[in-house]
């Protein structure tokens, strides 16, 4: 079988270079036409971590609490679960919160988008916990 | 890390623990999170603007890769489909039928059945690289579909799995060349070279899943705006830039290297011809514009 010359090898590297830019310079349609998850907006001021840090490594952060708390029984409230819940539940039309993990919701919205599953709810609470003396 | 001065250290008193815990674990607390923030390349959180400019070169770089990689790919493939091959040489057993052909190319491109008759060891470690890569390929579907398609959302588990069977399957492969003698006296170094790119990529995979991970939101819009032709920023981190680079290395070098493997089998003489010299007389091109003998005959 026959090998591909330098020649060859240069046209062809510059064919491909040439398709390479053209489809850079195709038009820009904006921003908007990629999809991005909608999240909800939170109630608190400030997250515990800043929002960088938050979206790649909110997961260690409760993993690490809950071995801290489940371990050792260190309880802890900065990385808590419940706090997360707190800020980031929204209520709907009658006043109800709706749980975190339903969809469009704070934490299932990027889930979905990321196709990743969430284990959290088969335990916790999925609104905030309601304190008694507020209750209706 | 620098020592923490903290009681808890000495002691291992679990009731001390609990009893303390609210004073000492809070300061301690944000210290261990500090020492675990991911440095976003120089440390510093760097502006939008930025984050676009390297999407948008990412993208130019996937674009030129991509190109060099179908074209030089399908140049490949035209050539094998145009190269003679006049003689019939299935090894044999070789089916006789063209069903028969089409079950053996499975089973070859399934099961890898000749490279088991022939090693047992690059059999096991070719097949767990390339089954798992092959499921590690369909997870990344996640990230150029939206909504992602139900079954790529199912098989997302198999694929923490896959990974590691890549991984290890890449790393049998390279001992082999290192540890055998037979194998290394004959490893090129190209042969050492795609190993380790490939060992690298499912490295810096796993890196990101499961120790330096990466905004995999952003990810999902920069690889939707990829395909869709609108550049969006990239996460700076520098376990995804290196994934990415390799990868567009190897889809660069694709179509010049050995890993070539992977259409050329479907070109395989020995494996995708007939058994059937009885039933036909094969005849190769230039014997066809010889004179005819009359009378002549075999062994007369």
């Amino acid at each position: 079988m026959a090998r591909i010359g330098g020649n060859q090898l240069c046209q062809f590297g510059i064919v491909s270079l040439i398709l390479g830019c053209v489809t850079l310079w195709a038009p820009v349609a904006g921003y908007s036409d990629v999809a991005t998850p909608k999240i909800p907006a939170a109630q608190g001021e400030q997250c515990v971590e800043p929002v960088e840090i938050m979206r790649r490594d909110h997961f260690d952060f409760m993993k690490h609490d809950r071995d801290k708390t489940v371990h050792e029984g260190i309880r802890t409230i900065k990385h808590s679960l419940a706090g997360c819940i707190d800020c980031h539940a929204t209520k709907n039309a009658s006043g109800q919160f709706v749980p975190i993990n339903a969809e469009g919701e704070f934490c299932q919205t990027c889930h979905t988008y990321a196709a990743v599953k969430i284990d959290c709810f088969t335990c916790h609470a999925t609104v905030p916990a309601v304190k008694m003396s507020q209750s209706p | 890390m620098p020592v923490c001065p903290s009681p808890r250290v000495a002691s291992d008193s679990l009731l001390q623990d609990r009893a303390s815990a609210p004073a000492q674990s809070a300061p301690e607390h944000e210290h261990q999170a500090k020492n675990r923030r991911r440095p976003v390349l120089a440390g510093a959180v760097l502006p939008g603007r930025i984050l676009l400019l390297l999407g948008t070169i990412f993208a130019g770089l996937f674009y030129f890769a991509t190109a060099v990689f179908l074209v030089g790919v399908g140049a490949r493939v035209a050539r094998y489909a145009r190269t003679p091959a006049p003689l019939v040489i299935p090894t044999t057993p070789a089916p006789t039928t063209h069903a028969g052909v089409v079950a053996r190319m499975f089973r070859e491109v399934v099961f890898f059945e000749s490279l088991f008759k022939g090693s047992k060891w690059s059999w096991l470690f070719g097949w767990l690289f390339h089954f798992g890569m092959l499921i590690v390929l369909a997870q990344h579907f996640r990230y150029f579909t939206q909504p992602v398609w139900s079954w790529v959302v199912m098989i997302q588990w198999v694929g923490s799995y896959a990974s590691f069977a890549m991984f290890a399957g890449l790393a049998g492969l390279w001992a082999r060349r290192v540890l055998v003698d037979r194998i290394r006296y004959i490893s090129a170094p190209s042969d050492h070279l795609m190993l380790a790119l490939l060992l690298a990529i499912a490295g810096s995979g796993l890196v990101m899943k499961h120790s330096a991970h990466t905004d995999i939101v952003s990810l999902k819009a920069f690889s939707l705006g990829l395909v869709s032709f609108d550049w969006q920023p990239l996460p700076a981190d520098a376990p995804l830039l290196v994934h990415l680079s390799l990868v567009i290395i190897l889809m660069l070098i694709f179509p010049f290297s050995k890993l070539l493997h992977a259409p050329g089998v479907f070109f395989s003489p020995t494996r995708n011809m007939r058994d059937n010299p009885r039933e036909h007389r094969h005849v190769a091109p230039w014997a066809k514009e010889l004179p005819e003998r009359s009378g002549g005959t075999d062994g007369a």
